[in-house]
């Protein structure tokens, strides 16, 4: 290829997958100007991706009210009182149905790490805590992730309270935790 | 049932990248050496059980298909199973199902992991656009949101074991980083040979706490295949079949809310009991001649000498301070370099293992065989904080 049809091939993929044309410069451009032998391996770009419009089902009301209300809820076994929250409509234990019950938005933390290295979404935020909060009034952990100013403050037992964003979305992200000072 | 054996087997090199092999073509690779050493056509072969995890990793859905599509098996049965970590382990559990039950005489269960395609232009590297792959497993609602990897899963119940019993120690799980890849100078096809020191592991940088660099396994492409047959068939193709003398299986709650506590793990508990009652193992220290740990985190491999029932609970420690599990100890672990040695080519990974610990057992292993070999444990564990366990006692 010479230089105009390989500006072509990085604007055509650059368009197709978002990939910044210098990042495909720098990977593509020995293979686009013919410097690979021809039984070399022949690398491309590629991309997944799938739009959903998907429904949270029997959990709906956790997140409506994390949305309109700044509230947490969880679900409450009929039957045996344990209160679930992730929430579900039925118990896993009873197979009977549960009740909402609000809660607090405090709770503990009952076992937590420092993420140094992370995903390919999550790199910015480094390092960040990544630990299960037992929420005050449940049977249940929560995964969350904090990010904080200094990660030595965050331990097994850090007493925590969920605060709400100013623009939420209704998912789960919709709060976050900080501790109680 | 009936009994079932290991009449042949391959394994490709473990890599960081194949970069000249698609997925089916590594599987391929695996499929013809293992068939080599059966000495068997594939037209004997009555039904596959494919190992792959992630579809992302491969860049393609149903991927089971094409691999059978490429091995020339059209027209027979097959499936895929997909557990996470313990995919490997849990394909060879299907596998023995088929045979053991009576429905096939010689079933392929081959495992296959393309991973380094998934690729960060950002960074220029592939591993956190692997770990974006591996979130999707995470659930979507509630945990992957909060950008956890497999690392910080494990880590979370290392932590929770430290709190508890004050170990594994960073010094411990330095001296199993130690070991591993020393045992994988030893094997021709460990990704990660290395000579390091407890310092060099301490000096590493944190990825995740309490997990420094060398505490970590690293992802690996590769391929690894096995056959297993009926006894009558077995001893018709080989005069060194390794039979598989017991088997346990066990999936704990995912979401560790469910779980009574997240500071062993129960799975790994479980399925290695059953494993044991199935072989007749009492005493696992004494009985067992090598074993073969999911060191995925050098903690997660100490937690493991307790959930197999090396030691007691709380003291897996100990083991590796002693020397036990070394090269030449009471129970020789991970002689391949286990995930951190050899690699962790997710879906091949359990059958990897296997290929290992059946080497030994067949007096196949060279330099680095156990002496007197004649029973070793495979244990394949994956998920969040160890959601999988399949364990398998093999016996020559």
């Amino acid at each position: 290829m010479d230089e105009k049809e390989r500006e072509a091939w990085y604007q055509f993929h650059h368009r197709k997958y978002g990939i910044p044309s210098d990042h495909l410069r720098r990977e593509f451009e020995a293979e686009l100007s013919g410097q690979n032998p021809v039984d070399a391996p022949l690398e491309v770009p590629d991309k997944m991706e799938i739009l959903f419009k998907y429904s949270y089902g029997q959990q709906s009301r956790f997140f409506r009210e994390l949305r309109e209300n700044k509230a947490i809820y969880g679900a409450r076994c009929n039957e045996c009182g344990k209160v679930y929250c992730p929430p579900r409509s039925h118990c896993n234990d009873c197979y009977q149905p549960t009740e909402w019950v609000r809660l607090e938005g405090t709770g503990v933390i009952r076992a937590c790490t420092v993420q140094h290295y992370t995903t390919s979404a999550f790199i910015k935020k480094l390092p960040f805590i990544c630990a299960y909060v037992q929420l005050d009034g449940t049977d249940f952990l929560l995964m969350t992730n904090m990010e904080v100013e200094d990660v030595r403050k965050i331990a097994v037992g850090t007493r925590v309270k969920a605060v709400f964003r100013e623009e939420r979305h209704g998912s789960i992200t919709d709060f976050y935790f900080k501790p109680i000072e | 049932m009936r009994d079932v054996a290991i009449v042949g087997m391959g394994c490709t090199k473990f890599k960081a990248r194949w970069v000249d092999k698609t997925y089916y073509e590594l599987a391929f690779d695996a499929a013809k050496m293992a068939l080599e050493d059966a000495g068997v056509d594939k037209d004997r072969i009555d039904c596959a059980v494919y190992g792959i995890y992630n579809d992302f990793f491969q860049r393609q859905y149903q991927p089971d298909a094409f691999v059978h599509d490429y091995l020339g098996l059209g027209l027979k049965p097959m499936v895929r199973v997909n557990s996470g970590g313990a995919t490997g382990g849990a394909a060879l559990r299907i596998g023995y199902a088929e045979v053991a039950s009576g429905l096939y005489d010689i079933c392929l269960v081959l495992g296959v992991e393309k991973c380094a395609d998934c690729y960060n232009y950002e960074v220029a590297m592939a591993t956190p656009e692997v770990l974006r792959a591996i979130l999707y497993t995470a659930d979507m609602t509630y945990d992957n949101p909060a950008g956890r990897t497999a690392a910080s899963g494990f880590a979370l119940a290392v932590v929770a074991h430290r709190e508890k019993y004050g170990n594994p120690t960073d010094e411990q799980m330095a001296k199993v980083s130690v070991k591993n890849h020393f045992n994988a100078t030893k094997n021709p096809v460990a990704q990660s040979p290395k000579i390091i020191t407890v310092e060099d592991v301490l000096n590493s940088r944190m990825i995740v706490e309490p997990f420094r660099f060398y505490d970590n396994c690293l992802y690996t492409e590769g391929a690894a295949a096995v056959i297993l047959a009926s006894k009558k068939v077995a001893h018709e193709i080989t005069d060194n079949p390794v039979w598989i003398g017991g088997l346990g299986a066990s999936v704990d709650y995912v979401m560790p809310g469910n779980r009574p506590n997240i500071y062993t793990y129960e799975s790994s508990r479980v399925a290695a009991r059953k494993a044991y009652e199935m072989a007749g193992i009492t005493n696992p220290l004494k009985e067992l001649d090598l074993a073969e740990l999911h060191d995925a985190f050098t903690g997660t491999e100490i937690m493991a000498y307790e959930d197999c029932f090396f030691c007691e609970e709380g003291r897996g420690g100990d083991l590796i301070d002693e020397g036990a599990v070394m090269p030449g100890g009471e129970i020789p672990v991970n002689l391949s370099g286990g995930l951190i040695g050899c690699g962790h080519a997710v879906g091949a990974t359990g059958i990897m293992q296997t290929f290992e610990i059946a080497t030994h057992l067949r007096g196949q292993a060279g330099e680095r065989q156990a002496p007197n070999a004649r029973r070793g444990l495979v244990q394949s564990i994956g998920g969040t904080l160890c959601t999988w366990t399949v364990c398998l006692v093999l016996e020559n």
